[in-house]
């Protein structure tokens, strides 16, 4: 560790940090651009600088060293003129699209000019064009507008140093310089919208984001993707019931800052119309809406009368999609109470997804995100040696189950494979949790609506094991219920749980006797991870230093904006 | 993706120096000769990295074929395992590097400040004029000539200082404009 | 004084001889004579690193691109041997030559290319180089050309290869064009280019002596400079302390004067010969009319007017006393008839065409000072233009940016600006847009830059 002083006051910093850096840690945010901490050092945006004692010249402090005993000064009037000049210049060629620019609102530029610059404008030259350059999609998921690039060539740096894809390039030179693909090659890899996060303004977009809605009503919540057993940490951004984006959380125990475009796009899938009633089959096969009174004794009707003539033809299939709260109420009804030997589930091989952390990269190869969490709940993973795991489960081909009992109707991609449904089918009674309608709802006899995963909390374990708490965004619509919610009233039907728990009375139950939760706790930070930034580009993580209020008087000179709680 | 023109300080569209930013397709693929490929081969022998014989391998491609088309930057990218991104970028950085064919006569005009002082804009200009009203960086319909601006070329002494090609041409001023485009077969 | 009386040519010796581009002439005349006894003499002992080192840093010989860094002292700061991790160590030589009004390193390259490269051979033993480029912009075509054929007669001599001679010595040279960009002179931007990569200057430190090409130790030397080296070693250090104006700027130098004098042309003199001298070499002010101005050093140094150049030593330290810089020794002479706000005009254009791009204060500031002194001689010029101006120029340079091309960039505005201020002023007098006002800039900035430009003319 080094001793370092910023604006006077002495602060302890680890070897290897930068100025900047160390500012951040005593409290003051110095402006930047081209600085990210998971990017190279560069130094060219010039936003950063400051004066460190016994260097003659304003220096940019991302690319100062610390040294112990440095005396930085990041709010003298030399250093605050020196930002007003590179805010200056970089407002000269700059178009005025604020207002109809995505990035309003979550904008380097902007929220730097409020620290830096002048109020007024010196230049009457004609701006810099780059006709042809502007507003075009590079790439299947973002879209570019050269007259707002700052040229700080962090979504360069991004594809050079972290997918190690190259398809950025700076083009021409001196003020003409700008940033494009090479013809053919387009931006396209498997992160390629977090190219579009790193940029400070809004040269970069995502597509599909585009003019949906101004981030200032977006609503946030942390949530974890559900796309595979990465894991990454997300944020849910929605507004009246309708969720428009993810964005990556700041995590380096799983996803650094990124988002994989697999990941970031599963958005849409939480606006797909969902299930809305329970739905039963009458005698006839006549199937009709009613309610979950009726729906559950239903089922409670269907399962008893399995279980005296037969248990070993009752089959429970959980699911790696449902938290482990809810596998775990899966496994305890069914298992433990009901003694259903046949508590399985099984999770699809996905096509890989690769998340990059640090400087490796990591895969996920479940098209899932909690096989651990489900397996540590209870519920046996069930594995074939041909591959095809759910059909061992379900081809007891002298006796089909008497009752199957699916708690996830999209447990794989298999349900749009006919003979798949008609494997399940074969069940006497097919009872499915269903988030949405597909082939496999539609042929069940019970159908139970589930909400999706913008309306639950609980937990789910990753690849590496670890424990992330995920929360819920928008409530479920009237008529539906968590997967949680329709256990607990389902095994209330028969005296096992309480339907006053939540997500967090069940966790606290089930510490005890899932593996790797002994030792947690609900409501601690580490288990839900950081919280969304307004903007994910800031210096947060590096120290693990938190923002102190009190921090917030001590430097700024001029107007400050209104702080956007996280 | 869509390539689009530019007006840099006056320059347009056409300038195979700084015309449209976008690589241009020569309409097929291209590969060095034997002879070029061989002496490309030597080239990686002086460098410790594939990288560094980049700007040597360009004017290789140049040389072999006429110009730095979009075909030829993946070629060479291929060549030097790098990403043909960047190899654009490192062509559009250099100003020597054409990105559209040339006349078979490039005259280059140096307008920096000796030459400025002795005259060269208006040798710029002038020549221009009388080779059809061209604009800065355009060719001749005919293909012999393109008038390119260029900054100092190092023969502040002989000002004005012109260049054709590879070749320097000395205090070709305005009265001498005339001797001199004869002299360009 | 006696270190200032005229020598016999030193670098320009061999040029306009017939054939001065060939080995045998180069031999005929005392060529590689240093570098053949340093090599035998390296393997009794009598020739070491350290003693070419030593010779060099005593000769006081300063760096002919445009810093002006003692040359002895900068090869000291690569770290020895045991220090560098097992890394070798590159010298370039920087023959990029691209600052206005510069031309001597053109001359040296295609007149005695030989010198150039002993000079070379002599630095590499002193650096323990075992591959040295030379970095030619590319375009000096004719300067490549020679400079590659005299390697390859180099090589066919033995005195390049693999144990020169018998002496345990490996060296190899490659000549590398570079693609056409003023700032890959900038050391650390030719270190970019050289390993295939767009020029941008790197952020110092770290400096090349301790992590340059390939993160290894690497030296750059501009042509001039390193064709000093095979004099010093020729003749050794107190001879060429003995040629210069003092201890501080010594030895023979190229003079490269341009614009209005009678005689254009490259001039050796001792360096440090006052300026009515040199104008005198070349001729005077063209058709004896009155003096102006001079840029004394490449259109990055401050202009002089004809009173402030009186008397002025031509060197580092005498430019340096008057306020503008030597640079590379490139002097623009501009006579009564030059339009001053026109030649500052140009100069900006030549700064606008050649930033790299890649740190705001420059990428926009040297465009947009192009623009409005376009707009002014173009006859839309603003009273208020001119302190804008200044303004401007003023918030670029002095750690504002990466490497000093803002500094080199604003050097021509703030001196033409200021010292031809009459002249500005008669175009704006003419503009129809004189009186328009931009609202002023808020309280901190004003004051600032006000601090900053007592700063800069301190």
């Amino acid at each position: 560790m080094a001793k370092v002083t910023v604006d006077g006051r002495a602060i302890e910093v680890p070897d290897g940090a930068n100025a900047l850096e160390a500012c951040r840690a005593a409290g003051v945010d110095v402006p930047h651009f081209c600085y990210h901490p998971k990017l190279s050092v560069v130094g060219q945006c010039r936003m950063c600088m400051v004066e460190v004692e016994g260097m003659p010249k304003v220096q940019a402090s991302c690319t100062v060293p610390i040294r112990d005993g440095m005396v930085i000064r990041a709010s003298s009037e030399r250093a605050l003129a020196a930002r007003n000049a590179t805010m200056e210049f970089l407002l000269i060629n700059h178009p005025l699209d604020c207002p109809i620019c995505d990035q309003a609102g979550e904008c380097k530029l902007q929220d730097n000019a409020f620290d830096a610059g002048l109020p007024v404008s010196r230049t009457s030259e004609h701006r810099r064009l780059v006709p042809g350059y502007e507003r075009t999609e590079i790439g299947p998921h973002v879209v570019a507008d050269m007259t707002r690039c700052i040229q700080c060539t962090r979504c360069i740096r991004f594809c050079q140093e972290i997918t190690g894809t190259g398809e950025l390039t700076f083009v021409e030179r001196a003020g003409h310089t700008f940033v494009w693909t090479h013809e053919g090659k387009p931006l396209d890899n498997d992160l390629s919208a977090c190219a579009a996060d790193v940029c400070p303004v809004g040269a970069l977009t995502v597509k599909e984001f585009r003019f949906r809605k101004r981030v200032w009503w977006l609503d946030k919540t942390r949530s974890v993707c559900d796309g595979c057993e990465v894991g990454c940490n997300l944020s849910i951004e929605f507004k009246d019931r309708i969720v428009y984006r993810f964005t990556p959380r700041v995590q380096p125990a799983v996803n650094d800052y990124w988002l994989c475009d697999y990941g970031r796009f599963l958005s849409e899938r939480l606006n797909e119309p969902g299930t809305t009633r329970p739905i039963v089959t009458g005698p006839g096969g006549e199937k009709r809406e009613t309610n979950w009174g009726e729906a559950l004794d239903a089922v409670k009707a269907a399962v008893d009368r399995a279980i005296s003539d037969d248990p070993s033809r009752v089959i429970v299939v959980g699911s790696a999609r449902l938290s482990t709260e809810e596998n775990w109420l899966l496994a305890r009804l069914f298992r433990d109470s009901l003694k259903v030997k046949n508590v399985e589930f099984a999770v699809d091989e996905g096509p890989p997804r690769r998340m990059k952390r640090g400087n490796d990269w990591v895969y996920g190869t479940e098209a899932a995100p909690n096989s651990r969490g489900a397996e540590a709940a209870g519920v046996r993973r069930s594995v074939s040696g041909d591959g095809s795991r759910l059909d061992l489960l379900l081809s007891k081909k002298n006796s089909p189950p008497a009752v199957l009992y699916v708690a996830d109707a999209s447990l794989s991609d298999r349900v749009s494979d006919p003979a798949f449904v008609a494997l399940l089918r074969a069940a006497s009674v097919l009872i499915v949790h269903a988030r949405v309608k597909n082939a496999l709802s539609e042929a069940a006899d019970v159908v139970l609506p589930a909400a999706n995963q913008s309306g639950k909390e609980g937990t789910f374990v990753n690849r590496d094991g670890r424990v992330q708490r995920f929360d819920m965004a928008i409530v479920p619509p009237p008529v539906v219920r968590t997967d949680l919610e329709i256990l607990l009233h389902l095994g209330k039907l028969w005296g096992a749980f309480d339907t006053a728990w939540t997500a967090s009375d069940v966790f606290g139950r089930m510490k005890g006797s899932v593996s790797g939760y002994a030792d947690l706790d609900w409501n601690s930070d580490d288990l839900v991870g950081n919280p969304p930034s307004a903007s994910i580009t800031s210096a947060y993580d590096v120290l693990g230093l938190e923002r102190r209020p009190e921090d917030e008087v001590f430097t700024r000179p001029s107007v400050t904006a209104p702080d956007v709680k996280p | 993706m869509s390539g689009g023109a530019n007006t840099p300080l006056g320059e347009l569209p056409g300038n195979p120096r700084a015309g449209e930013h976008g690589a241009r397709s020569c309409g097929h693929p291209v590969a060095f000769g034997a002879e070029t490929k061989a002496a490309f081969d030597r080239l990686l022998t002086r460098y410790p990295t594939k990288q560094a014989a980049l700007l040597p391998a360009l004017w290789l491609a140049q040389k072999e074929f006429g110009w730095i088309s979009r075909e030829a930057v993946d070629y060479v990218a291929s060549l030097l395992e790098l990403s043909p991104a960047f190899v654009w970028g490192v062509v559009t950085f250099y100003t020597m590097y054409n990105r559209a064919p040339v006349g078979k006569h490039l005259i280059q005009v140096c307008t920096s400040i000796s030459c400025h002082l002795n005259g060269a804009e208006s040798v710029y200009a002038a020549c221009r004029k009388k080779l059809g009203d061209l604009k800065p960086g355009e060719t001749t319909p005919d293909g012999k000539y393109t008038v390119v601006e260029v900054e100092c070329i190092a023969q502040c002494d002989k000002a004005p200082a012109v260049q054709v090609n590879e070749d320097d041409f000395f205090y070709v001023t305005e009265e001498k404009l005339d001797d001199f485009l004869k002299g360009l077969k | 004084m006696a270190g200032l009386d005229p020598i016999p040519p030193v670098l320009l010796a061999r040029a306009g001889k017939p054939d001065s581009v060939k080995l045998a002439g180069y031999v005929a005349d005392g060529g590689y004579v240093s570098w053949k006894k340093v090599l035998t003499g390296s393997v009794s002992g009598e020739w070491t690193p350290a003693k070419v080192t030593e010779i060099v840093k005593a000769s006081g010989l300063r760096g002919r691109g445009g810093a002006g860094f003692p040359c002895g002292l900068k090869w000291t700061f690569v770290p020895p041997k045991e220090r560098r991790g097992g890394k070798p160590v590159y010298l370039l030589c920087n023959a990029d030559e691209s600052e206005p009004g510069t031309f001597k390193d053109r001359v040296l390259i295609e007149q005695d290319p030989h010198q150039v490269l002993e000079g070379m051979m002599l630095s590499s033993f002193a650096l323990d180089v075992k591959h040295a480029y030379v970095y030619i912009r590319g375009e000096m075509w004719k300067g490549a050309g020679i400079l590659n054929e005299a390697v390859a007669e180099a090589e066919a001599a033995g005195l390049l290869g693999k144990n020169i001679l018998g002496s345990g010595m490996d060296l190899d040279i490659t000549v590398h064009r570079g693609g056409g960009a003023y700032i890959c002179g900038e050391e650390t931007a030719l270190i970019e280019s050289l390993e295939g990569k767009r020029g941008h200057p790197r952020i110092k430190p770290p400096f090349p002596a301790v992590w340059g090409a390939w993160g290894c130790p690497t030296v750059v030397n501009n042509v001039e400079t390193l064709s000093c080296v095979k004099h010093i070693v020729d003749r050794g250090a107190e001879w060429f302390k003995g040629i210069g104006r003092n201890d501080r700027n010594t030895g023979p130098k190229l003079y490269c004067v341009s614009g209005h004098v009678e005689k254009p042309g490259v001039y050796e003199a001792p360096i440090g010969i006052p300026w009515e001298q040199l104008l005198a070499m070349a001729g005077g002010v063209k058709a004896g009319r009155k003096l102006k101005a001079v840029i004394p050093g490449g259109a990055s140094a401050p202009m002089l007017t004809a009173a402030e150049v009186a008397g002025v030593p031509m060197d580092f330290d005498g430019l340096a006393a008057a306020k503008s810089m030597f640079g590379s020794a490139a002097i623009i002479v501009m006579d009564e008839t030059t339009d001053m706000p026109k030649a500052v005009t140009n100069i900006s254009k030549f700064f606008a065409h050649e930033s790299c791009g890649q740190c705001t204060p420059c990428r926009e500031g040297t465009p947009w000072l192009n623009k409005a002194l376009k707009r002014i001689v173009n006859g839309g010029g603003k009273r208020t233009d001119l302190d804008l101006l200044l303004s401007i120029a003023n918030q670029m340079g002095n750690g504002m940016t990466i490497c000093v091309f803002a500094d080199a960039a604003i050097a021509p505005v703030l001196s033409g600006v200021s010292k031809f201020r009459d002249e500005f002023e008669a175009y704006i007098a003419e503009s129809p847009a004189a009186d328009a006002v931009l609202p002023a800039p808020g309280g901190i900035t004003a004051k600032v830059a006000d601090r900053m430009a007592a700063g800069m003319h301190d």
